[in-house]
Formats: structure tokens, C-alpha cells, sequence
């Protein structure tokens, strides 16, 4: 990881659904990079979308604003996009910037499953 | 207590900033959520200086004084005037269709900060803000 890349995501496949287990600051230094792997999910997403933010140790508006495009994605396709266990002060810069009214927010991977598997 | 920091205009020095700050959060036993909070206004800030303004290479000078609970911020730099006050305030409100990420940074800034002032002062710009630190151990 160069010394600049403050993040990384891991990707599994679990059920109909892709997870991303974002771990680091997700900045403006991180999300350009961040959202170059999202290419295929943000022009044509093919199955639900879960952000796992429990190693996720900060975010800025740079990160945000990759969130945002995401969540515009998904609103336009069949399939769904939720984030889960967000930190505390995560969560407080959600809610300042009025995305908790947009996204689902759940406290863990297993709740956003279930979400995603219930009619 | 006082602390400050030099940084040059460059996004890969955010790192550098972010590490700056776990030393002070340590010094200064401060929690975690709050260390978060500060980190942010002043990555905002610097981010914006940097895309906005000042060239490659320039310094943006970070002062943090705390006298009991006030944490006392000043950030300087020689780009062009640019005044956070005269950012639009964002909608928050408004449905998914409608958000864009315009001006989402300073409205962080402005609602984690308890007051901001712009001073344009021998070609810097200067801005103090202020916030109240949670009383430890609460």
C-alpha cells in the first residue's frame, strides 16, 4: 500500500449480495482511487451493494461524495445499496450531511442480509 | 496548551496531519469521537485551501490553543481570498435526486465548530474558529 493510500477494501460475495469491508480514512486522498473500483457498481450495478464501516475510522466530504454516487446508482436499479456498523463519529458526519434520510443504515452485515433477503 | 503544525499544500500531507493529531489527542487525552471531529474540520479546510487555491509547494500553518474546554484553531495560507463565510450553506433536506456534494465540507466545518471568523491579512488568509472540548470522561 503506498504511503498516500489510506484505504483499502475487501470484497466478498455473500447470497445476492456484494460486500465491501472499507477499513481506513476514506479522504480526499483515498477516494478518487476508492471510486475507481466502484466503476462497475456505480454504471451497472448488479446485485445489492453492502458498505461494511466497522474498520472505517473516519470520513470526509471526499468520501461522502463517493457515498453519494453510490446511492444515486442504486436508486435508479432494482438492486439495493446499505451500509452497516458505522463508528460513532462516522455516523455523526452521516447525519450532519443528511444521508442517514437516504441510505439504510444497519448494525451489522447479518441485519443487512436479512434486510436484502426479505421481500 | 498550545500546538502548531506546518503542512505543505499537498492532499498526501492529510496523513501527516491525521498523525500530528494522534500525538495531540494523546497529550491531551482527548476522546476519540472529538479527535475525529478535529481532524475533519481541519482536513475540510486544508482539502479546500489545496483544490482552491494555493499552489504546490506553499504552507499552510495550523495553530491549536486550548485554555480548558475552548480549543481555539487558526488556520493560514497564501492562496487567493477565499472566505468560508460566503459558501452557500447546503439543503440537507433535500431527497437523494436532488443532493450534490457541493459545500458539504464547510458545512461540516461550520456545524462542528461553535464560531468561524475570515481575516485577509498581508496576503494570507486567516481563519479562527472555535470549540468547546467535552469535559473528560464524559
Amino acid at each position: 500500500m503506498p504511503l498516500h493510500q489510506t484505504m483499502n477494501a475487501t470484497v466478498n460475495t455473500e447470497k445476492n449480495a456484494t460486500i465491501f469491508a472499507l477499513q481506513g480514512r476514506l479522504d480526499s486522498n483515498s477516494a478518487p482511487q476508492f471510486e475507481r473500483e466502484l466503476t462497475d457498481y456505480l454504471n451497472t450495478p448488479a446485485g445489492h451493494l453492502v458498505f461494511d464501516c466497522h474498520d472505517l475510522d473516519y470520513i470526509s466530504s471526499a468520501g461522502l461524495r463517493v457515498i453519494l454516487n453510490i446511492a444515486k446508482a442504486y436508486s435508479a436499479c432494482p438492486f439495493r445499496f446499505v451500509a452497516c456498523a458505522l463508528q460513532d463519529h462516522v455516523l455523526e458526519v452521516f447525519e450532519i450531511s443528511g444521508f442517514d434520510s437516504f441510505i439504510t443504515i444497519e448494525g451489522s452485515v447479518d441485519e443487512c442480509l436479512t434486510q436484502l433477503t426479505t421481500p | 496548551m498550545h500546538c502548531s503544525l506546518r503542512i505543505a499544500s499537498q492532499l498526501s500531507e492529510l496523513k501527516s496531519l491525521a498523525e500530528q493529531l494522534d500525538v495531540l489527542a494523546d497529550k491531551w487525552s482527548l476522546p476519540k469521537k472529538c479527535q475525529a471531529e478535529i481532524n475533519l474540520i481541519l482536513d475540510e479546510l486544508v482539502t479546500n485551501i489545496i483544490e482552491h487555491g494555493a499552489a504546490q509547494g506553499e504552507w499552510i500553518d495550523i495553530a491549536l490553543v486550548r485554555e480548558g474546554q475552548l480549543l481555539t484553531m487558526t488556520i493560514s495560507d497564501d492562496g487567493p481570498a477565499f472566505d468560508i463565510s460566503s459558501c452557500p450553506i447546503p439543503d440537507t433536506t433535500l431527497p437523494l435526486a436532488k443532493r450534490c456534494c457541493g459545500g458539504l465540507g464547510i458545512h461540516l466545518v461550520r456545524k462542528l465548530t461553535d464560531s468561524h471568523h475570515y481575516h485577509r491579512i498581508g496576503g494570507k488568509n486567516i481563519v479562527t474558529l472555535t470549540k468547546t472540548l467535552p469535559k473528560e470522561g464524559s
